[in-house]
């Protein structure tokens, strides 16, 4: 195997294979559920079979009399609230006396082994008064005297947030074009392939340590020392290599309080791993939301106004739901300039699984909508899709309607090269029945100066030490999910101190170890931890050149394992040496990541307000078989402006891998549920997700746009791209038959509805 | 994990030996791939301490044979040949391209090296409400194929109605083939025709103790036009929302001479479509293809035990045999 | 508790005994009972491909083809060869295979990937260079949910030799200009 060059560089900017990758080629990288322990247990959770209901009585004695089974566990035992934002506990580990969706737990076995447990769990009897459920947000708010949480201060109101900046009816009675529509965006889930999984164990100390699955140590570390009754200076949280999570991992789980509990209970190590099925219970995917989105464009195309009224269906508990009612509206206003904007969106309760942060948190659907609702206004003034957008592109240096700043800005450059790449000139609008381009762009957050529970300490800590050898050890607090944040933390290593990147170990996500980071959500990884990375390493490199000007002069080059200077070069080591020598003790420094004050000067104006924002656009190819309603997308050209490509092959990974989830919504996921609130076919069979076969040719763009703020000009990657899929996919079906999608997924027998009820004449869109 | 009953495994190195065992162990059932029956098993849906793996079989069963007979040739799959060995034989993509055809779209590449004839001609049959777990079949109230007294398909249905969801059944119904089973009181043939019963618990005329060991399909002088659809929402690993297969006789005018539509993946049994006698004669054309796709929606009735909505299926059932009828005569 | 039997298993070139329960799986036996935790679970019930891993007779040659542990038993896996992911790479060092998924950026969470890579591996021993359209076929039986697959193929075409890793250069934007935007005043329309 001929290794291309750029594989040996691992500085900034290099396609540097990840750390970890060949750990993973080789099957040795270790996942949760890859840990065993002498005498370990293993532990099964009883869940509601009511969508809604009080719980009387719980009695566990028969379970606890079968042979194998070691312990049980209630709520009772564990009654803490508990949630992933500290204003909106709301959760319980196994719940006490009020059940709120099918499969919400209520009691927890550990046995020798899985099948006992489970035979176990079927001796548990459990006494329920059925309550009437709410299964959708327009129930929910229909009937405020049925209460799901009790969290909800108004009816089953999670939060309600009502924004509007500049005259936005006066914009729109005086528009040259408007369109006012409703769109239905369906309920999806993360499915990673790993399902949730956590081992406990207690050592003869009395510290706790659980291995979780988990995307976010820190919560998971502050959550259970509360809700155990724990100091949290005994409780140590670790997370292994992470079979995938995009959100759905972001949250406090049963599992790890259950696991905990019952190794402190039986002093065993205790694991839990989800079924299939209950991973589709845990969540926290995509928010169902309503719609009603109204578009103005001024006689020049321009957008003069954008009032969205949303209505989002929550699930049973909060999860991020406060962050979900903001976002849902605060991240619309780029990359184009809106003249005037308005949104008013709810956030309810409901009997269902808890909805989340599934990747492109809050702002996926209302994108959606905006961007098949701009394409519709655009066409009745006969403007051309690409060329709407470019008209009304905002800018760099500028600020949004609703005051946030936006930095660096590639949109632009974005637009041309998938507008290139597709042809559109030569193609769009006459590609021949059934057969269409459409485009879409976006806008998403790198990190937020929302920092979940805000302190005066830093979002995100990194602590570097060298060693005589010149083994460099980094230890970060971030999660690796996959994304790659431990190869870049290598290479930023590389680039600061100018060691070999091979020479660097990351211990990372191990909350006794490892300084804090607040974890992988909100695209905050690269942007907050790299510059953490940064701070620590430019500090040591002051003291490697310092030390080596002894020996080699100032003006001093670091340089992948060399350090050079006017009288000749040493090795990486020899510099490590004589620095540990100069300071006369081992080196080390750390860096964090502060919080900027940011965003506009109301309330809520800091939730969406990140320090940079990524932009995205796509164009999407379809056809559509006019006579079945089956369509199928073949290809999507995605340009993202990630600021600065630390990683070219990992920001080309994020956004091919965004790309095949955002189609994967227009196509076929969807969370659907039964009239008694029970979830049709949790597994990856019925709950359909592409395969090789279903996913299109995606050839990924990078545009780099140098942010002023970000670690090396970079931004965010692994969120943004996935939202211009599905407004470009809908569009691209426009430009092939005429129609217009506005509710996910473009099930075939939608879209043969909509071809159905055509008007003679609408067959094409007509080329502008 | 998604544990399975406890059970025992016996594994005889012979038919007659496995159809002792199906016979002497109380509610034993056959495994052959195991592709249907595991995940089943760990569904709960079965109550059986005993599997009978195949495996010691496949020296005697693993085969695709041609014969001439008195009735003139034939080919015989033995009931362990693999659904990929089936998609790449070339006797069966010569003779029986359609079966073929049907195969490789069967699960994904995995399922299909495991999946055997046999299995999938014996495939239980399928339906939202029983393919899940013990815990959702129990916050749903269970249902009459196992556990239960309703039925969540038909309301007040007294018949399960859970779909045949094998892609080999349609395309072998079409092609007029048989089935030989072997039991404790010997070994007799089936037409397919007569294989499948309307009953989604057990949809077969098998006995508990029999075994299917092949199926043969006959081949008439005058090749077979033929050809094989099916409906899915995703491009592998999933089943059938419709699958439909069709084989017409066609002389060198141009008229059909013979003809057999089936259509499955509905209720519990495959159904080919009858009442086409009057079709013979005529010329194989798209008028031909058209009147195919009436008759076939006016004798299928989707039902929700699929996921995929019914009316719509129903809806474009013409617009699927049309294209499959016409796909058969230009082949 | 039910009572344990012998299981014989042939995994990687090596033979195995365990006891276990009859109704142990393949893939049970490979992670719990052999430690050969690279084999994952995502499903247990064949609808994901995690556990894929090849097999043959053992009288056969060749690494074999895929299958899936999960839908397994271990005892009627007895008479075949199995190989998984730690048995693909050698001594020497890893699999092409392997090296090309690491090498091109085809591994992300890495869940998904010993199966998806012993799929690969097959396909490359029937069919040395596959077409793009065959990979996408053999590699339909895997479900990966975070790469969009595309890695994928460039990782298999790589180990071919039918192609060179991605090098695509990022495309830097022009400085933009500031638009002509008016800013409002907030009017918050909750209390
Ligand atoms: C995710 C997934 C997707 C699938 N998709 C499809 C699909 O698209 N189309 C499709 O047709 N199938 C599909 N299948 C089912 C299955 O893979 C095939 O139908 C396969 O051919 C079944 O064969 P088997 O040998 O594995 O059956 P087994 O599971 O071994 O047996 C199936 C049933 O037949 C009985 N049986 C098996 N052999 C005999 C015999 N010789 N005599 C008497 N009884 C016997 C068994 O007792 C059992 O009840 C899918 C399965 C999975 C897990
Ligand atoms: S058709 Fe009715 S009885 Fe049969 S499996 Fe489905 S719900 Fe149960
Ligand atoms: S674990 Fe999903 S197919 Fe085996
Ligand atoms: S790499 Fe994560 S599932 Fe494939």
């Amino acid at each position: 195997m001929s290794r291309s060059s750029h594989h040996e560089r691992g500085d900034i900017g290099a396609r540097f294979p990840k750390v970890d990758g060949a750990g993973k080629a080789d099957g040795s990288g270790v996942y949760t559920d890859d840990l065993a322990f002498p005498r370990m247990l293993h532990a099964k959770l009883l869940r509601s079979p009511h969508a809604h209901a009080r719980i009387l009585n719980i009695d566990v004695s028969a379970a606890e009399r079968l042979p194998g089974v070691i312990a049980t566990l209630v709520g009772a035992e564990m009654p803490a609230k508990y949630g992933v934002i500290p204003w909106t506990h709301d959760e319980q580990a196994l719940a006490t006396d009020h059940v709120r969706f099918i499969g919400d737990e209520v009691a927890c076995v550990a046995a020798l082994d899985e099948r006992t447990a489970e035979e176990a769990l079927r001796l548990i009897r459990v006494d329920y008064e059925p309550l009437p459920a709410l299964l959708s947000a327009e129930e929910a708010l229909a009937h405020p005297e049925i209460k799901v949480n009790e969290k909800a201060k108004v009816g089953n109101i999670t939060k309600e947030v009502k924004l509007e900046f500049g005259p936005v009816d006066e914009a729109i009675a005086t528009a040259a074009a408007i369109t006012r529509e409703r769109y239905q965006y369906a309920g999806s889930t993360h499915a990673p392939i790993e399902p949730h999984c956590a081992v406990a164990r207690v050592d003869g100390d009395g510290n706790l340590t659980v291995w979780s699955s988990t995307q976010i140590p820190h919560y998971v570390h502050r959550e259970l020392a509360r809700v155990l009754g724990l100091p949290p200076a005994r409780v140590r949280v670790i997370q292994p290599l992470l079979g995938g999570a995009f959100g759905g991992k972001s949250d406090p789980f049963s599992l790890e309080f259950c696991v905990a509990k019952l190794a402190l209970k039986t002093g065993r190590p205790v694991k839990i791993l989800f079924t299939r099925e209950e991973v589709f219970y845990a969540h926290r995917g995509r928010h169902p939301m309503a719609m009603d989105v109204t578009v103005a464009l001024d006689a020049g195309g321009r957008i003069s106004a954008v009032d969205n009224k949303i209505l989002i269906d929550g699930g049973a508990y909060a999860s991020f739901g406060l962050v979900t009612a903001y976002y849902a509206g605060q991240l619309l206003t780029g990359p184009y300039r809106f003249g005037t904007y308005r949104f008013d969106s709810k956030r309810m309760y409901t009997n269902k699984p808890p909805c989340g942060p599934k990747r492109g948190h809050g702002s996926v659907q209302p994108r959606f909508a905006f961007e098949v609702a701009l394409d519709e206004a655009a066409e009745k003034l006969g403007i051309d899709p690409i060329e709407v957008r470019r008209r009304n592109f905002i800018g760099e240096d500028v600020e949004t309607v609703n005051g946030q700043r936006i930095t660096s800005n590639g949109f632009l450059k974005c637009l041309e090269l998938v507008e290139q790449a597709s042809g559109w000139k030569e193609r769009h609008g006459k590609l021949g029945p059934g057969r269409g381009l459409g485009v879409a762009g976006s806008m998403y957050i790198s990190g937020t100066a929302y920092p979940v529970y805000p302190n005066e300490m830093p979002q995100s800590g990194v602590l570097v030490k060298l060693d005589r050898s010149g083994r460099v050890a980094v230890f970060s607090g971030a999660s690796d999910i996959g994304q790659g944040v431990n190869t870049l933390l290598c290479q930023i290593a590389a680039e600061e101190l100018g060691c070999d990147p091979r020479e660097v170990t990351v211990v990372a996500a191990d909350t006794d170890l490892t300084p804090v980071d607040m974890g992988a959500y909100s695209s905050r990884v690269t942007f907050m931890n790299g510059l953490a990375a940064r701070e620590a390493c430019e500090k040591l490199a002051r003291k490697l050149k310092a030390a080596a000007s002894v020996r080699v002069g100032d003006e001093i080059e670091l340089e992948l394992g060399t350090v050079r200077g006017p009288r000749g070069s040493i090795s990486f080591a020899e510099a490590c040496q004589l620095a540990e020598a100069a300071e006369g003790a081992p080196l080390s420094a750390t860096g964090g990541y502060r919080t900027q004050k940011l965003g506009g000067n109301y309330r809520g104006g800091t939730i969406g307000a990140s320090p940079a924002y990524s932009f995205t656009a796509h164009v999407a190819e379809v056809e559509v078989d006019e006579e079945t309603g089956i369509w199928k997308v073949t290809r999507i050209w995605a340009a993202h402006d990630c600021g600065k490509a630390l990683n070219p092959t990992l920001v080309e990974g994020q956004i091919e891998g965004s790309v095949y989830m955002g189609a994967a919504e227009a196509q076929m996921e969807e969370m659907v549920y039964g009239k008694q609130g029970l979830l049709f076919g949790p597994s990856l069979l019925d709950y359909k997700i592409p395969t090789s076969l279903d996913t299109p040719l995606i050839d990924a763009l990078i545009v780099e746009s140098h942010d002023p703020n970000g670690p090396y000009g970079a931004k965010e990657a692994g969120e943004g791209p996935l939202h211009p899929a599905i407004p470009a996919i809908a569009n691209a079906i426009h430009d092939a038959c005429g129609i217009r999608l506005r509710e996910l997924p473009f099930y075939p027998q939608r879209v043969l509805q909509l071809l159905q009820a055509r008007v003679p004449g609408q067959e094409r869109r007509t080329a502008c | 994990m998604l544990t399975l009953p406890r059970l025992q495994l016996h594994r005889p190195g012979s038919v007659r030996e496995a159809v002792e065992l199906l016979a002497s162990k109380p509610n034993a059932r056959v495994l052959a791939g195991g592709t249907d029956i595991v995940p089943n098993l760990k569904h709960g849906i079965y109550e059986t301490e005993h599997l009978i793996a195949l495996r010691g079989l496949s020296s005697e069963l693993r085969y695709v044979r041609r014969d001439g007979g008195r009735d003139g040739d034939s080919i015989r799959l033995g009931a362990l040949c693999t659904i990929d060995q089936l998609s790449k034989d070339p006797d069966v993509l010569q003779s029986l391209p359609a079966l073929a055809d049907a195969c490789r779209q069967i699960a994904g590449p995995q399922l299909r090296k495991m999946g055997t004839l046999g299995g999938n001609l014996c495939l239980d049959t399928r339906c939202v409400y029983i393919n899940q777990s013990y815990f959702w079949r129990s916050a749903l109230g269970f249902c009459l194929k196992k556990d239960g007294t309703a039925c969540h398909v038909v309301a007040q249905g007294l018949r399960c109605v859970a779909a045949a969801s094998n892609d080999t059944a349609p395309v072998l119904l079409a092609l007029g083939a048989s089935v030989r089973i072997v039991g404790p009181r010997g070994e007799r043939v089936v037409p397919l025709a007569d294989f499948y019963l309307h009953d989604g618990i057990h949809n077969t005329v098998l006995e508990p103790d029999e075994l299917l060991v092949e199926a043969a399909v006959p081949l008439p002088a005058a090749r077979l036009k033929q050809a094989f659809f099916k409906l899915r929402t995703r491009a592998a690993i999933d089943y059938s929302a419709i699958n439909l297969a069709v084989a017409l006789a066609v002389s060198p005018a141009g008229l059909v001479t013979a003809l057999r539509l089936c259509v499955s993946a509905l209720a519990a049994r495959p159904a080919l479509i009858n009442r086409l006698q009057d079709l013979v004669g005529q010329p194989a054309d798209l008028h031909l293809a058209e009147e195919l796709g009436r008759r076939a929606q006016k004798q299928c009735k989707p039902l929700t035990n699929i996921g995929v909505d019914p009316a719509y299926r129903r809806e474009i059932l013409p617009v699927l045999v049309r294209r499959t009828v016409l796909r058969a005569i230009a082949s | 508790m039910s009572d344990s039997v012998l299981i014989r298993l042939f995994v990687n070139g090596e033979e195995h005994a365990l006891a276990a329960p009859p109704q142990r799986t393949l893939l049970e036996a490979l992670r719990y009972d052999l430690q050969l935790t690279g084999s994952k679970q995502g499903c247990d019930k064949g609808d994901c491909g995690a556990c894929t891993v090849l097999v043959r007779e053992r009288s056969a040659t060749g690494r074999g083809e895929p299958i899936l542990a999960c839908i397994t038993l271990a005892q009627d896996a007895q008479d075949l060869a199995i190989i998984t992911i730690e048995g693909l790479a050698t001594p020497a060092g890893l699999d092409p295979i392997q090296q090309a998924f690491a090498d091109c950026g085809a591994l992300q969470c890495g869940f998904c990937q010993p199966g998806m890579m012993l799929s690969a591996r097959a396909l490359l021993d029937r069919c040395e260079r596959p077409s793009l359209p065959q990979i996408q076929d053999a590699l339909s039986g895997n479900l990966c949910r975070c790469t969009g697959y595309t890695k994928i193929y460039e990782a298999i075409q790589v180990a071919a030799g039918l192609r060179e890793p991605s090098s695509r250069a990022p495309v830097s934007s022009e400085k933009a200009l500031p638009s002509d935007q008016v800013a409002y005043a907030v009017k918050e329309l909750l209390p």
